[in-house]
């Protein structure tokens, strides 16, 4: 079949701002994007630049964008890829791109990855025997080491746009497989670094990782388990877990959330510079007519029955 | 990896140069398991058995004995460095058997093995504070005039540069050069680049007539399904519904399936199976092929899959050229023999990659200040120069690649024959003149992979010339060499190794004993 494959291409020595170029290319049906980039190169142009090693999908490196959606380029039949006989090829959007669809994935990935200190402190040498360990623990790791790092999930991630010094979901997707490993011996330390700035709190759990995630690991799942267990072992911001309790009040109570509550009781009560940096955004928020008053926060109908699964799971959880 | 650890806890510093960074080396593709006799202290010995039997009676029996016996340990050493192998009802690490295997001996972690030993391993290098410097392409050792070997000469794809990289000692842990086969398994990196290297250095290549297929690739993708789909049950049916012995060795397999497909479609059945066991590989189905294994079957065949032969090392990852040392799929340390085991590579590249990296320590240690390199690097960057000022002239080294693929898959493939591969030496000759004139259409920037292509593509055919000669030498059938003018093991003439060295006109082969010790070569026919 044929197809025609426009592919951004940039130089920043001879091309600082990029451009399009069309390669018309007659393939195989059963061809992948990534094959079709080969035949490129090999046939018709051989400065073209692009990732990508093990051509099955366990390596992560060949992550792109297919018709402006990040995929890997390798598990994309062409069939399935062209549109009216055109494929669209761009590197990812977040990171900076090097040459044509080659990307810095130093910066995005691997460093931030390095950041958290993925390794396990092994037993000194010698040990004869393996650890014991449940099936069902070890397909909880296998599950959050199946991660390739190809960087899709912070592709989708809606805090990187923002704040590009972010953890992100690839490097805390990873750092959840020591977290969750029996063998490990240094968790809280590991939570404790992975509550700083910049780190696990920062997720905003918009879900866009999960949606990303090829191998389907949910990353953002793993981020609120790391949340989870940092509060299990009171790790982990006085605020966060001011804002937790109030939220489960808030809902308990009315069945609603007391928006205003919830911002006064997360920054505590006594903490008066946090109650001041509240003001202006509150300001704000009655000026664009977003928070009416007088502020009346009522039950919603059927607040009974929430209270009542509240106290059921009191109950049980205790 | 391995090789870099061990060579940091004997104290010396070291440093991992990669043309992609190791996360993303073929490792991760190899799904299917890592053997060790783990229970009873003889384990081992039925594993040294198979793996022998395997190799057709090519493998050095001492090697395979050290190799069999350190296995437990290794496996043990990656559990506790936090691989997770999947776990028995009793918490211990489970063992499934696997093709050609007389016991379950095969550990892994679900399909993606490769990918959690390799995952661990940098976990550890990052532990370890062992700099990597990744996209940073190898292109040639830096050799003394006493003929040792003091460091590697490195492309940055960064910016074009190059690196000298000086050290007492090197170990190369290059892969495969599969990709000088039209339809292979291997990833875009493998291009033979250490044996080659090693080859104009000295080095010998050992028994590079054996180059595996593997019988169960994806129709008409080429990519992989995994051995361990048929040690889970999978089976091979051919024309006619016959099934096939989907449980032999993968050479006797690969052969079979491509004698099939003359008659029509080979298809791997997963019925009975269960796919959960294999979720990486039903994924990759879906996706590349639209099928679910667990209502229909998938037509396959064989293809290349890795070499067997390599660069000829000693048990301790020696080459025999001073401070080389080699290991992986690059090195051929005699463990295979004609035929590669299931479940052994990864065993092979954790053993041989931590002997070569100890040996590699010890012997830096003994080596003197790093020698000027201004009159060496000089010489290297001329090569460059001179593929740049041949600029564009019609030849691409992408145009070559895929001829040099098209002839090997034809002429050195699956099966040879005398004449096929005398005509695909005269070929190899043509294309390498035609290589020799490649130059580069565009800046060579940043990023820019065509100087890289050409030095690959060179590196390519030299291997080639040693496989196809080496084939054309072996005047029988063995393991994963198939003759059809010599269909027959001949153990009278052809029980030993070949060994190729480079020479002013071409290859020169020479032939050395197999090493036999408890296991008497049976079965010749």
């Amino acid at each position: 079949m044929q197809v025609n494959l426009n592919v951004r291409r940039y130089d920043p020595v001879s091309n600082g701002n990029g451009s399009r170029q069309t390669y018309s290319v007659e393939v195989e049906e059963q061809s992948t994007v990534l094959d079709v980039l080969i035949q490129v190169r090999d046939e018709q142009d051989a400065t073209l630049s692009f990732r990508g090693s093990c051509r099955t999908g366990f390596c992560g490196d060949c992550t792109m964008r297919v018709n402006g959606k990040a995929k890997w380029a390798c598990r994309m039949p062409v069939s399935k890829a062209q549109v009216d006989g055109e494929i669209t090829l761009d590197p990812p959007r977040l990171v900076k791109g090097l040459k044509d669809l080659v990307y810095d994935q130093e910066e995005f990935l691997f460093d931030k990855y390095a950041a958290t200190k993925p390794w396990i402190e092994p037993s000194p040498p010698g040990p004869t025997e393996e650890h014991i360990v449940s099936q069902e623990k070890i397909k909880e790791l296998q599950e959050a080491s199946s991660c390739t790092l190809c960087g899709m999930c912070d592709e989708g991630c809606t805090v990187l746009i923002i704040d590009k010094s972010f953890l992100g979901p690839a490097a805390l997707t990873r750092a959840f497989k020591p977290v969750a490993d029996p063998r490990d011996k240094v968790i809280e330390r590991r939570l404790s670094e992975l509550s700083e700035k910049r780190g696990m709190w920062d997720c905003v759990h918009c879900f866009e990782a999960t949606e990303h995630c090829p191998k389907g690991i949910d990353p953002t799942d793993r981020i609120l388990s790391l949340r989870d267990e940092a509060i299990k072992r009171g790790i982990g911001t006085p605020r966060v877990v001011r804002h937790n309790d109030s939220f489960a009040k808030s809902i308990k109570s009315s069945g609603w959330l007391d928006e205003a509550r919830l911002a006064i009781e997360s920054e505590g009560l006594t903490n008066i510079g946090g109650l001041m940096h509240l003001v202006p955004t509150a300001a704000k928020a009655m000026a664009h007519r977003k928070a009416p008053l007088p502020y009346l926060h009522k039950k919603r109908p059927g607040s009974k029955h929430i209270k009542r699964i509240f106290e059921k799971w009191e109950k049980d959880s205790k | 990896m391995s090789a870099a650890l061990s060579a940091r806890e004997q104290g010396a510093s070291v440093c991992i140069v990669t043309k992609q960074h190791p996360l993303r080396s073929h490792s991760s593709g190899a799904q299917s398991g890592i053997n060790a006799g783990l229970r009873g202290a003889d384990a081992w010995e039925s594993h040294g058995m198979d793996t022998v039997k395997a190799g057709a009676y090519l493998s050095d029996q001492d090697v395979v004995e050290n190799i069999c016996q350190e296995a437990a340990a290794r496996v043990i050493a990656l559990e506790h460095m936090g691989v997770p192998f999947d776990r028995n009802g009793d918490g211990r690490i489970d063992q499934i058997k696997f093709p050609a295997s007389s016991e379950a001996r095969t550990c892994y972690c679900s399909d993606a093995t490769g990918h959690n030993i390799l995952q661990t391993l940098y976990e550890q290098v990052l532990r370890m504070q062992i700099p990597v410097h990744h996209d940073c392409s190898a292109v040639s050792l830096i050799m003394m005039d006493d003929g040792t070997c003091q460091g590697v000469f490195a492309r940055s794809l960064r910016d074009g540069s190059l690196i000298a990289f000086s050290s007492g000692s090197v170990v190369l842990a290059t892969g495969g050069m599969g990709r000088m086969y039209l339809d292979n398994t291997a990833s875009t990196a493998s291009t033979g680049d250490g044996m080659a290297m090693a080859y104009r250095a000295g080095a010998a290549l050992r028994d590079m007539e054996m180059v595996q297929f593997a019988p169960t690739a994806l129709a008409p993708n080429g990519i992989l399904i995994t051995a361990a789909a048929r040690g889970e049950g999978a089976v091979l049916v051919g024309s006619n519904d016959a099934q096939l012995d989907s449980l032999a060795g993968s050479d006797a397999v690969s052969q079979a399936v491509a004698r099939e497909l003359a008659n029509g479609d080979v298809r791997l059945d997963f019925k009975g199976v269960d796919s959960e066991r294999l979720s990486e590989t039903r994924l990759l189905i879906k996706d590349l092929a639209g099928i679910d294994i667990s209502k229909d079957s998938v037509s396959v065949r064989s293809v290349m899959h890795r070499p067997i032969g390599g660069i000829k090392i000693d048990g301790s990852g020696s080459t025999g050229v001073a401070g080389l040392y080699a290991a992986g799929e690059c090195a051929n340390s005699g463990l295979n023999g004609a035929n590669r085991l299931g479940g052994n590579a990864l065993l092979e590249s954790v053993v041989v990659g931590r002997k070569a990296g100890e040996s590699a320590a010890g012997h830096a240690g003994s080596v003197g200040p790093a020698p000027d390199l201004v009159s060496h690097q000089a010489d290297e960057e001329r090569k460059v120069a001179a593929i740049v000022a041949r600029g564009k002239n019609g030849e691409s080294s992408g145009l070559i690649r895929r001829e040099l693929a098209s002839l090997m898959q034809e002429s050195v493939g699956i099966f040879r024959n005398g004449s096929g591969l005398s005509e695909a030496a005269a070929k190899l000759a043509t294309l390498k003149v035609r290589c020799g004139a490649v130059g580069v259409n565009g800046p060579a920037s940043g990023y820019s992979t065509e100087i890289d292509s050409i030095i690959e593509l060179g590196n390519m055919l030299d291997v080639a010339e040693v496989i196809a000669a080496s084939a054309l030498a072996r005047e029988e059938s063995r393991g994963s060499h198939a003759r059809t003018d010599f269909p027959n093991r001949d153990d009278e003439n052809w029980l030993k190794h070949t060994v190729a060295r480079g020479s002013g006109d071409g290859v020169k082969l020479d032939y050395e004993p197999v090493t036999v010790t408890r296991w008497k070569p049976e079965g010749s026919s």
